[in-house]
């Protein structure tokens, strides 16, 4: 910023912030305490709501937020001076001026020139209603690391309810104990403004409405459940029936057209009702003056499915499980309502915005993403990076010393042989590598049985001569424990090992900077699991709709997610390490060629099917070389460019080749 | 899994890709590319020239010597610890040839343990015979960085601020156990100026860079054994100083060789001083010897600090070889063999001139081959023909 202003010689007023959650931004004492979202939202909520705050007047011992008083008194006349802050510096900046940070980031992204926040406050119709509804049409959209984008879409449209969730509804105060008196006045209400006031709007966001076409918001409430009493016992009806689906044995896959015949046959519960089921609750949660919604999220799970399901009736699918698919013989009913089709959720986005930008470091193949999410792209790109040296190896690893094929495919994967040539692989990976190596494998279920295995035979003993090992384990907070000392052993040069799993919080989220990854190992190809009924709607909805053939997307999927965890290992032009593919399948075209272009052309035909000898041979070779003195010249003109450089003619060519147009 | 049986046949070592280091050429001939890497290596040495800069001439080197399980790894021929053992008797006696009023000692390490193979000396021949005798010595266990260092440590400590602290680490392995937060021992390093350089001969060891970057020293990974070779003699060099080292007068003795012949009859053989507490024998009785000027204690070897009064001896030769590291002969100027006019011929050999470059000293633009440039920067450190001008005019 302050090298900004320099060089241009002039202040900008540029004002670029961070937007989280309240869980990360709140900075009141009481409430910031707490450890779960849900929990902060609703205590922030029982402070800063229109109407607690409107019986503060009457009533001064009321508890109420002091830094949103503070914001909303005099925070909204004065701009934020501008400059960039993250999530920090404004809570620091709340700090100082006794401003609520979560306000003032919400209320600040109008003038914001750049605002970074998760892809739900775009995605999520429930969210980015409130949070995203003012921002310019002509506002840039770019979405970063977005090769799970379409994951993202579909989870948000997709709702899961359990017994325990109709459990929680039943138990629940509001289709229970219900003053009837308050109902009438709610109604009453009702009658006299249709359209909610706008007024209150900023505080009182709990619930919103999935996206709905407009003309159905400009609809009036249909009668039948206009009132609240009635309302209620629609709610009721509701759970009711989706209580006696739940009563199955075997499992049912149906359409929402079909959910909404057997609806309207069973209990008489009409279309048009349900869609306005998650609005209605709303106004009704809101009039009724309940602080603390964390109750109610049942509930408005209950009616935002009911809106869905009655308001989308193509690219979704109603799944309902008796048993889950890890234990077979308890009955644990589930309902899923899966979005098929990612392109719902992000259609809105490209409607509305002029310019869209979808981008990540393994974005491949290049050409499915157009094909899933349904649009057309204006320019498709992909850069290779440009390195001074080499600073990634890329081994594919086929066979152990005995020759013996490695796979993790479903009919070796308990195989002897394999598991031991896994075994061996890393045995002598440790040897040679230094620092820290990340082992990922391609599920928590293979994983611990190939370490029980390899405890048997005394690999593992082996190994721990070499390194620590650690593993990563469903447990957030267990796996927290196990990455802070991995760290620590890293660094003070006892070296270690983390087993860790593909699709996991590791193989996402965390970078291993320099020697905190020096070799990066995958066992097996972290395909996903197949049987998933999801899944296989997804899959054959693939098919029928985008003609993308069952096997293209799975091999696509597991693909980048390898890709996904091998590229934790780099994290910039100095950092260097190794990749080792240990699965002969990678070998193959349709494997390798779905890698991301900068993995792709490092793989040489000298690293394919390598044995676990040739590997260690490689290996070594590489880290020697690696080891060497690298200074910051020698990427001058390669790697980094001086001012001259950057404008001079040549080099403008050199990269217009280097963008490979897709 | 069983261990493995130690390799001790050529044929079932490691696989190793030696035909990836050469490319063909468009005719698809080797031969560029074998003579290319020939004169690379032969010009890999010619030093970046520190300038005018106070160096550390009087050095105190520990060596730590990893011995630990790695060490018996065979990349190097035969294995790594008889290499390495190799190449330092190697680096002592240049050491000492370049360095000879600096004193060298060596630490090995394994087994979580470290233990001093020699003290601190200036006597080469000692250093020698114990790196023969660690040959054969067992490479076990896991080595320990931090009980190293503190051995050295605690000797550097008490060392005189006007002479340099080194240590330098030949580490094979990828890992340390170390008793306690090495990063605290890193701190104390730092605090006590003592420069610590490592020598890695496997890969990059996270632990290793910290420590060199703290303390000043560098770190170097080895290629091969060439590489090892030549990142070793970098070591021989001394350190430039930092500017907050001290400055304080030495007192010096030069003693004169007195020789006394058999036939003599007042001579009366004697025992040297460094022998009274050394209990191999060696040479017992002498009659001649060099004789301190203050204490008339007898040595029969130079440099050494007078066991008697403390006195540093050394002979004028001594100081004299140390002094070219003051004023470095500058790099001569490289120019490709086609742009040279004038005679084909070296100055200082007289051969024909056949490499691809040839070098010009700056000073009197006489033309050497490469092998003649090696030979002054390395061994005379004067160039012939600008002392023969002196010489003559």
């Amino acid at each position: 910023m302050e090298f900004y202003t320099k060089e241009t010689g002039e202040k900008n007023n540029f004002l670029a912030l961070a937007l989280s959650s309240r869980k990360n931004l709140c900075i009141h004492p009481e409430v910031s305490s707490l450890r779960f979202g849900k929990e902060v939202d609703g205590k922030c909520h029982s402070l800063t709501a229109s109407y607690i705050r409107a019986q503060r007047h009457s009533n001064p011992n009321q508890p109420v937020c002091r830094f949103y008083e503070e914001f909303d008194a005099v925070g909204r006349q004065v701009p934020i001076p501008s400059g960039i802050y993250n999530l920090d510096d404004l809570k620091a900046f709340g700090r100082k001026k006794g401003w609520c940070p979560y306000y003032l980031a919400r209320y600040s992204i109008l003038h914001a020139n750049i605002v970074v926040y998760s892809y739900h406050y775009l995605l999520d119709p429930k969210i980015a209603d409130l949070v995203s509804k003012e921002l310019a049409k002509k506002s840039v959209v770019v979405f970063d690391e977005a090769h799970n984008i379409d994951n993202v879409c579909i989870d948000s449209m997709s709702v899961n309810i359990t017994r325990r969730t109709l459990d929680r509804c039943q138990t629940n105060s509001l289709l229970n104990e219900t003053d009837a008196a308050k109902l009438r006045e709610e109604y009453r209400r009702l009658v006299e403004g249709l359209k909610e006031a706008n007024v209150a709007r900023e505080t009182d966001i709990y619930l919103s409405n999935p996206v709905l076409p407009d003309e159905i918001l400009q609809e009036a409430v249909p009668g039948s459940i206009r009132t609240a009493e009635h309302f209620v016992g629609f709610l009721k009806r509701f759970l009711e029936y989706l209580k006696a689906r739940l009563r199955i044995h075997h499992v049912v896959q149906e359409s929402s057209p079909q959910f909404l015949k057997d609806i309207y046959e069973k209990v008489c519960i009409d279309r048009k009702p349900l869609r306005f089921c998650a609005e209605r609750l709303r106004s009704l949660l809101r009039t009724l003056e309940i602080a603390d919604i964390a109750d109610f999220s049942a509930v408005t799970l209950i009616s935002n499915f009911a809106t869905l399901v009655s308001t989308y009736s193509k690219g979704f699918t109603i799944i309902i499980e008796p048993f889950e698919d890890k234990t077979p013989t308890i009955v644990n009913p589930v309902l899923h309502f899966s979005c098929m089709d990612p392109s719902i959720a992000i259609k809105p986005v490209f409607e509305r915005f002029q310019s869209v930008i979808i981008t990540s470091g393994t974005l491949s193949p290049l050409d499915i993403y157009p094909r899933i999410l349904d649009f057309r792209p204006v320019t498709m790109a992909s850069f290779t990076m440009t390195l001074a040296r080499t600073c990634l190896c890329p081994l594919i690893v086929g066979r152990g010393n005995d020759q013996v094929a490695m796979s993790s495919k479903f009919e070796t994967r308990e195989d002897f042989a394999v598991i031991r040539n896994y075994g061996n692989l890393l045995l002598e990976m440790s040897a040679i590598v230094p620092d820290g190596i990340v082992a990922f494998f391609t599920s928590y279920v293979y994983m611990e049985n190939i370490v029980a295995s390899w405890y048997e035979q005394g690999i593992l003993e082996n190994i721990q001569r070499n390194k620590l090992i650690f593993i990563e384990t469903q447990d957030a907070a267990e796996t927290s424990m196990a990455l802070e000392k991995y760290q620590e052993a890293c660094e003070n040069g006892r070296g270690a090992i983390l087993l860790s799993v593909a699709r996991g919080k590791v193989s996402e989220g965390i970078d291993f900077v320099h020697h905190f990854g020096r070799a990066v190992i995958m066992f097996g190809v972290p395909y996903v699991y197949t049987q998933s009924r999801i899944l296989k709607a997804r899959l054959e909805y693939l098919r029928d709709q985008f003609q993308i053939r069952e096997n293209d997307f799975l091999t696509f999927d597991a693909m980048r997610h390898a890709a996904q965890c091998v590229g934790r290992a780099i994290r910039g032009k100095t950092d260097y390490g190794l990749m080792i593919f240990a699965d002969k399948r990678y070998a193959r075209a349709d494997k390798r060629g779905k890698l991301p272009r900068w993995i792709q052309e490092h793989i040489t035909d000298g690293s394919l099917n390598l044995t676990i000898d040739e590997t260690v041979q490689l290996s070594k070779h590489f880290l020697r070389q690696m080891a060497q003195p690298f200074r910051r010249e020698d990427q001058l003109g390669l790697s980094l460019l001086t001012l001259e450089q950057l404008q001079s003619e040549e080099m403008l060519q050199k990269i217009s080749q280097i963008a490979q147009q897709v | 899994m069983d261990e493995e049986p130690e390799r001790a046949k050529r044929w079932e070592g490691g696989y190793e890709r030696t035909w990836e280091v050469l490319k063909e050429d468009e005719s698809g001939s080797l031969r560029a590319t074998v003579e290319d890497i020939l004169f690379q290596a032969k010009r890999k040495r010619v030093f970046e020239s520190h300038g005018q800069v106070r160096l550390g001439m009087m050095r105190h080197l520990y060596v730590v010597i990893d011995s630990s399980r790695t060490m018996e790894d065979q990349d190097l021929k035969p294995n790594r610890l008889t290499s390495t053992l190799k190449l330092m008797e190697y680096f002592v006696e240049e050491y000492f040839d370049q360095n000879p009023i600096s004193q060298i000692g060596i630490i090995t390490t394994k087994n979580k343990r470290a233990e001093k193979l020699t003290d601190l000396a200036g006597n080469p021949k000692k250093h020698i015979a114990a790196m023969k005798k660690a040959v054969n010595s067992m490479c076990v266990g896991e080595p320990s960085l931090y009980n190293a260092l503190n051995i050295a440590m605690q000797t550097l400590k008490h060392m005189p601020g006007h002479t340099s602290r080194e240590i330098l680490v030949i580490f094979s392995s990828l890992t340390t156990c170390d008793p306690a937060n090495i990063y605290d021992l890193i701190k104390t390093l730092k605090a006590l100026k003592i420069r610590v350089s490592v020598i890695g001969l496997s890969a990059e060891v996270r632990v290793c860079t910290v420590l060199t970057r703290e303390t000043g020293g560098n770190y170097n990974v080895i290629l091969d054994e060439s590489h090892f070779k030549e990142l070793l003699m970098y070591h021989v060099k001394p350190p430039p100083a930092s500017s907050s080292s001290e400055c304080s007068l030495i007192r010096m003795g030069f003693p004169q060789h007195i020789i006394a012949s058999l036939s003599d009859q007042d001579a009366k053989p004697s025992f040297s001083m460094s022998h009274l507490e050394s209990s191999d024998g060696g040479p017992g009785l002498t009659l001649g010897g060099y004789y301190c000027p203050q204490c008339r204690a007898k040595y029969t070897e130079l440099p050494v600090e007078c066991k008697v009064c403390g006195l540093t001896l050394v002979s004028a030769p001594h100081l004299a070889r140390s002094f070219h590291h003051l004023f470095p002969l500058d790099a001569f100027q490289e120019h490709p063999l086609e742009e040279h006019k004038g005679d084909r011929f070296c100055q200082a050999c007289q051969g024909e001139l056949k490499d691809k470059s040839v070098f010009t000293c700056p000073a009197c633009s006489s033309v050497f081959c490469t092998d003649c440039d090696l030979f002054i920067h390395d061994t005379l450190h004067c160039c012939p023909s600008c002392i023969h001008r002196q010489g003559t005019s």
